[in-house]
C-alpha cells in the first residue's frame, strides 16, 4: 500500500502583522502535536519538503496588479509551491492522496489580484488545478472546499471553467466574511451548475455536515467523475474556531475525510489554533492514510453536546434537494445560454479587500461560444493603498479554448493594447502556456 | 598519551596516540562472545613496554548495547505507555509486553486526563506477580510535563523495591513519544548489562594501573565519562561509525564538504561531513527498527566491503570468506582491486587464478573483469553517496528562509577509512568529480577519531511564560520562571547556558562548557483575541563534536 504524503509548512517565520489570526504561532501546536505523536515515522506516512512556485505558474491562474512580485512575499511562492510538490507526488504515485498542510492560505484570492482579501493573496488550490491541467493533462476537477468560510476566491476563478466542479458548505453568509455562497451562485452561463453552494446555520453539528456529504457531495462526485478530487480543507468549522459559530469536531473532520478520500487536500482557514488545529490536523491525515482515528478527540470533547435541531435538518434536506437539481440540469440550462443572440454576456462585480482595504471594480465580458466555454475579459479598476489608481484588461484564455476564442483573444490583447484607457494589458494564453503582460505607455512587454 | 579502542563487529582496533603521531596500533579480530576479552587484549598490547600512569584518556567505543539489542538479549522489560488520544494502541508496536494506562497532558503541558488508580493497581499487581525487574515509562508530551512518569514511578518503587524504572522525560525533551519510549524501553532493557560490563572495565584497568580518564564514545561522535554511561547505555549504539566519521575529520580539520568511506569487509560506511561538520540522522538512531532520540550520524551502510564475493554475475552483496590473495577460497572485491590496481596484496597468484575461473565462465580475461568489478563497486557507492546528499537536500524546512535558501551539496573530497580504502576511494572520487584523500592513519583512523573526540553535552530549554513554567533536558527538570511577564529570549538563553555549566562541571566538562554554541531559538508570541498572552521560547545550547584541545592534528 503507498504511502500518504505529508507536507508540513508552518511558516514559523512570517505573519501579516503580529497580531493577526495568520500569524507564526498557527500550527505550532499542530507541530507539537503531530511531531509528538511520532506520525511521521509511520510507514504509511512520508514527509516532504516544500518547493518554490515560479512566477509563471502564479501567472497562469492570476492577473497580479501590476505583477506578480508586487503581490506576493517569499512565503507565498513557499506555500503555493508546496501545493505543487504535493500535487507532483500524487500523480507520479509515489504515494496514494497528499496532504498540504501549509500556510498562507488562498482560498478567498480571485483571479485578478490586488492585494490581500481574507488572508489570502494567492489561490494554492487554483494554481495547483491549472498546473495539474498543463503539467499532467487533467481534464476534470472537483474542488470540495471544507472550510467554513465561502471559498469565494476559488468560485469566481472557475465560475466560468464547465470542467471544474466547484462544491462549498460553508456558515451561510448572512453570518460571516465574506457574505457570499449562496444557491443562486451557481456557475456562469457557459459553466451552470459546476459551483455549488452549501449555505448552513451557525452551529450546525458533525451530523448536519455529514448528512451533505453523503446525499449531495457524493452523489455530485459520482455524477460528475473528476480526474482529481481536491479538498480544500479550511479546519474553522470546529466548535471552538474564534472566528465562526459551526459545531464541527475532529472525529467530523476525521469522517469526512475518510469518506470524501480527496486525493489532495491543502489546509486554508482555521484559527482555534490550541484547541482545534493539532487534533483536527492528525484527524485528517489519520483518515487520509487508513489509520484507524477512533482514538483521537479534543481534551474537552463531549459526544453528548451538539444535537443537530430537526428544523435545522428539514432546511438542510431542502438544500440538498434543490443542489441536487441544479447540477443535474447543467446541460439543459447551458445548452439554453449558449443558443442566447448575444456574443458576449457583461456581467459586473465589485470587490473589496478587507485585509488591504481596496475596492476593485470589474466589468466582466463572456465570449458565449457555440463551441467551448468561451474565453473572458476584464476590466478592473482600483486604488492601490499607495495611491495609484489602475485601470487593466485582462484577458483570460481557458486550456480548453476553441480556435475561434484563441483567435478572438490573441486579437484583443493586440488591439487593446492601444488603448489609452489601460495601464496594463494582460493575456493569460493557458493554450500556450504563455502569460503575456504590456505596459500601454511604454510598450513594454513581459512573458513569463 | 591516548588511548583509543574501538571494538567493531569483525575487528577491534586500537591506537596509542601522542602528539601528532600514532606510536602504536593494534588490530585484531572481535570475539563476539565476550567483548571485554576483545577490549583488553588490544589494550594490553598497547600498553606493552608502556608506563600505565603516563596514560592520560582512554575512549572506548563497543558494540555491546547494538547487539543486545540487535540479538534481542536485553533485559525482559515491562513498557508502560499513556498515550492519551491521538494514534490507535496498536501503533505503538514496540514491546510485547505492553501496558496502556490512563493519563494525558498536551502541547503545553496541562493535565487534560487524570491517572487512574484502578489501573495502578492492577499493573502494579502484575509487576509483583511477574517478578519482572525493569519497567520503562513513557507519557506523551512528558517533555512538556512529567508529573504522571514521577507520579507512577514513585508508585511502582515504593510498592516494589527491586524493580528500576525507566521514565522518558529524563532520557529525551525532544517531542516524539515512540522515539521516546523506544529509547527509555531499551535504556532499561540494556542497563544492567552494560553496568557489569563497566564495572568490570573498572576494575580490569585498576588491576594494570590507569589511573586515566575513561570515556565512551557515542552516537553523536563525542564522549562521555564511563560513569555518566551508566544511566545512558543507549547513546553507545553505532559508536563505530562515528568513530570512523570523527577520524575521516581528525585527519583532515578544514571546512570542507566530504565524504567519508569507510570500507569494511562485508560492508562500506558513508557519512558526510558538511562544512566541516558532521551530518546527524535528522530522526535519530534507528534500533531494532525502531527511531529513537539517540542522536547520531547520518551513516548509509552498504552491503559491499573488500570481502564481497565475486560470482559470474558480478559482485554478491555477501561475504563467504577472506578475499583469495589471503588465503580464501573465492574471488572477492579485494582480488579485483589486487589486479586491477595492481596492489601486490598478499598471494597475488591466488587473486589471479580464482578471478581466472569467473573469468573463463564468462569468456573475458582476468584483468578486463578485475576492471568491470572496479568499475561496479565504484558505481554502486556512487549512488548511494549521490542518494545521501538528495535525502539531506531534501530534509523537510518549516521556515521561509530555509526554502529560499535552498540546499546545494557540492562535494569537495572523498576521505577513504579502512584498510581496503586505497582500492575504492581514488575510483570513486574520480567519478564524483572531488579529491581523494587517503592517509597512512586511514586504516586505523576509526580508533584514532575515538581517541581525540571531545565530549558532546546538549540543553535544550523549553519555556512557556504563561503557565510560568520551564522544563529543561537532559534530566526531565522543570521549574517556576521568577520574571514570567519580562521574561525575554536571552533570559531563556541564560538558563539554558545556566543549565549546561552545572551539568558540564557534574560531568566533568569545565574545559569545553565555553565552546557550547546555541543551535536552537524559536519564540512564539501567543495571541488571545487580539492580546498578547504570553510567549513560547524554545532554545537548544550544545558542546558540538569536535576535538579535545591538546588535539592539534596529526603530523603528515
Amino acid at each position: 500500500m503507498k504511502p500518504t504524503g505529508i507536507l508540513f509548512f508552518p511558516a514559523f517565520d512570517w505573519a501579516i502583522s503580529p497580531t493577526h489570526p495568520e500569524r507564526e504561532e498557527r500550527l505550532l501546536y499542530t507541530r507539537d502535536q503531530i511531531f509528538e505523536e511520532g506520525i511521521m515515522d509511520l510507514p504509511q506516512i512520508r514527509e516532504y519538503k516544500p518547493g518554490l512556485a515560479s512566477l509563471k505558474d502564479i501567472a497562469r491562474v492570476h492577473f497580479c496588479i501590476p505583477d506578480v512580485e508586487a503581490q506576493i512575499t517569499e512565503a507565498h511562492l513557499v506555500s503555493s509551491g508546496s501545493a505543487l510538490v504535493m500535487a507532483d507526488a500524487v500523480m507520479k504515485g509515489e504515494v496514494k492522496n497528499g496532504f498540504a498542510i501549509i500556510r498562507p492560505p488562498g482560498h478567498h484570492s480571485m483571479t485578478v489580484a490586488h492585494g490581500n482579501r481574507g488572508f489570502c493573496n494567492i489561490n494554492n488550490e487554483a494554481i495547483m488545478v491549472e498546473y495539474l491541467r498543463q503539467q499532467y493533462g487533467i481534464k476534470r476537477v472537483a474542488i470540495v472546499d471544507t472550510d467554513v468560510h465561502h471559498g469565494d476566491g476559488t468560485q469566481e476563478i472557475f465560475y466560468h471553467d464547465p470542467e471544474v466542479l466547484f462544491i462549498s458548505f460553508h456558515q451561510d453568509g448572512r453570518t460571516l466574511y465574506p457574505g457570499s455562497g449562496f444557491m443562486e451562485e451557481a456557475g456562469g452561463p457557459l459553466a451552470y451548475g459546476t459551483t455549488i453552494n452549501i449555505p448552513l446555520l451557525p452551529r450546525t453539528t458533525d451530523s448536519g455536515i455529514h448528512y451533505v456529504l453523503d446525499n449531495l457531495v457524493m452523489p455530485l462526485l459520482e455524477e460528475f467523475k473528476p480526474d482529481i478530487v481536491i479538498n480544500s480543507a479550511g479546519q474553522d468549522n470546529h466548535y471552538s474556531d474564534p472566528l465562526a459559530n459551526m459545531s464541527f469536531t475532529a472525529q467530523g473532520y476525521a469522517r469526512l475525510n475518510e469518506t470524501l478520500a480527496p486525493d489532495i487536500a491543502v489546509l486554508e482557514g482555521g484559527y482555534s489554533v490550541e484547541s482545534a488545529l493539532p487534533y483536527i490536523n492528525m484527524g485528517i491525515i489519520m483518515a487520509m492514510a487508513g489509520i484507524d482515528y477512533s482514538n483521537l478527540r479534543e481534551p474537552d470533547y463531549n459526544p453528548s453536546r451538539f444535537k443537530e435541531s430537526s428544523s435545522n435538518m428539514e432546511r438542510i434536506y431542502r438544500i440538498v434537494d434543490t443542489q441536487l437539481q441544479t447540477f443535474r440540469q447543467r446541460e439543459e440550462v447551458i445548452e439554453k445560454n449558449r443558443r442566447s443572440p448575444e456574443m458576449f454576456r457583461t456581467s459586473y462585480e465589485s470587490i473589496f479587500y478587507d485585509t488591504d482595504y481596496i475596492n476593485e471594480n470589474q466589468r466582466n465580458e463572456l465570449r458565449l461560444c457555440p463551441a467551448c466555454g468561451g474565453f473572458r475579459i476584464i476590466n478592473s479598476s482600483a486604488q492601490h493603498p499607495s495611491g495609484k489608481q489602475y485601470n487593466v484588461a485582462c484577458i483570460q484564455l481557458p486550456i480548453y479554448a476553441c480556435e475561434n476564442c484563441q483567435d478572438q483573444a490573441r486579437e484583443a490583447y493586440k488591439t487593446m493594447q492601444s488603448n489609452p484607457a489601460y495601464n496594463l494589458v494582460y493575456l493569460q494564453d493557458r493554450v500556450r502556456d504563455e502569460y503575456k503582460s504590456i505596459i500601454t505607455r511604454s510598450g513594454e512587454e513581459r512573458i513569463l | 598519551m591516548l588511548i583509543g579502542i574501538d571494538v567493531g563487529g569483525t575487528y577491534t582496533d586500537g591506537v596509542l596516540f601522542s602528539q601528532g603521531v600514532i606510536l602504536k596500533s593494534v588490530k585484531k579480530p572481535t570475539e563476539e562472545e565476550n567483548l571485554k576479552n576483545s577490549l583488553l587484549q588490544v589494550l594490553d598490547e598497547l600498553l606493552a613496554d608502556q608506563d600505565a600512569p603516563r596514560i592520560k584518556r582512554i575512549v572506548l567505543s563497543t558494540t555491546l548495547v547494538t547487539n543486545l539489542l540487535a540479538t534481542r538479549r536485553g533485559e525482559k522489560t515491562a513498557l508502560v505507555l499513556l498515550p492519551g488520544y491521538g494514534l490507535p494502541h496498536d501503533s505503538y508496536d514496540i514491546s510485547g509486553e505492553t501496558f496502556f494506562l490512563k493519563g494525558a497532558v498536551d502541547f503545553r503541558g496541562r493535565e487534560i486526563e487524570k491517572l487512574d488508580e484502578d489501573e495502578i493497581k492492577a499493573l502494579l499487581n502484575w509487576i509483583k506477580s511477574s517478578g519482572i525487574s525493569r519497567v520503562a515509562l513513557a507519557s506523551k508530551f512528558a517533555n512538556r510535563n512529567n508529573v504522571h512518569e514521577q507520579t507512577l514511578r514513585q508508585m511502582i518503587t515504593r510498592e516494589c523495591e527491586a524493580v528500576h524504572v525507566s521514565i522518558s522525560s529524563e532520557i529525551s525533551g525532544k517531542l516524539n513519544f515512540p522515539r521516546r519510549a523506544a529509547t527509555a524501553y531499551f535504556t532499561a532493557m540494556t542497563i544492567t548489562a552494560w553496568n557489569s560490563f563497566a564495572d568490570e572495565i573498572e576494575a580490569a584497568l585498576g588491576d594494570r594501573g590507569i589511573t586515566a580518564e575513561v570515556q565512551v564514545l557515542k552516537a553523536d561522535g563525542g564522549t562521555m565519562s564511563l560513569t555518566a554511561s551508566r544511566s545512558k547505555p543507549c547513546e553507545t549504539v553505532f559508536s563505530g561509525p562515528a568513530a570512523s566519521t570523527m577520524g575521516g575529520s581528525a585527519l583532515t580539520r578544514d571546512e570542507l564538504n566530504s565524504v567519508v568511506v569507510d570500507v569494511g569487509g562485508t560492508t562500506t560506511d558513508l557519512s558526510l561531513i558538511i562544512a566541516g561538520e558532521p551530518l546527524y540522522a535528522s530522526r535519530g538512531a534507528m534500533i531494532d527498527n525502531h527511531l529513537t532520540q539517540v542522536n547520531s550520524f547520518a551513516v548509509r551502510s552498504i552491503p559491499l566491503g573488500g570481502d564481497s564475493l565475486i560470482t559470474s554475475e558480478g559482485v554478491q552483496p555477501y561475504r563467504e570468506g577472506p578475499a583469495a590473495c589471503f588465503g580464501g577460497d573465492k574471488p572477492t572485491v579485494t582480488d579485483a582491486f589486487n589486479i586491477h590496481l595492481d596492489l601486490q596484496l598478499g598471494d597475488v597468484s591466488a587473486s589471479q587464478n580464482k578471478l581466472n575461473e569467473i573469468a573463463q565462465q564468462l569468456q573475458a580475461d582476468v584483468r578486463e573483469l578485475s576492471g568491470r568489478i572496479t568499475e561496479q563497486v565504484s558505481q554502486q557507492l556512487f549512488a548511494a553517496v549521490n542518494e545521501m546528499f538528495r535525502q539531506w537536500e531534501n530534509e523537510p524546512a518549516y521556515k521561509v528562509w530555509e526554502v529560499i535558501n535552498q540546499r546545494k551539496f557540492r562535494l569537495d573530497r572523498v576521505i577513504g577509512i579502512g584498510a581496503a580504502a586505497p582500492a575504492v576511494v581514488p575510483g570513486l572520487a574520480r567519478l564524483m568529480q572531488a579529491e581523494s584523500f587517503i592517509h597512512r592513519y586511514s586504516p586505523v583512523a576509526n580508533a584514532l577519531g575515538a581517541a581525540v573526540v571531545r565530549p558532546t553535552l546538549a540543553v535544550i530549554l523549553h519555556a512557556d511564560t504563561q503557565s510560568k513554567q520551564y522544563n529543561l533536558d537532559p534530566g526531565g527538570i522543570s521549574g517556576a520562571l521568577d520574571k514570567p511577564r519580562n521574561f525575554q529570549l536571552a533570559d531563556a538563553k541564560e538558563i539554558a547556558r545556566k543549565h549546561l555549566q552545572k551539568l558540564g562541571t557534574e560531568l566533568g566538562l569545565e574545559d569545553y562548557v565555553d565552546d557550547a554554541d546555541f543551535f536552537l531559538e524559536e519564540q512564539f508570541n501567543m495571541i488571545r483575541g487580539w492580546d498578547r498572552t504570553g510567549k513560547l521560547f524554545e532554545v537548544g545550547l550544545q558542546i558540538s563534536p569536535g576535538f579535545i584541545k591538546e588535539f592539534k592534528g596529526v603530523t603528515i
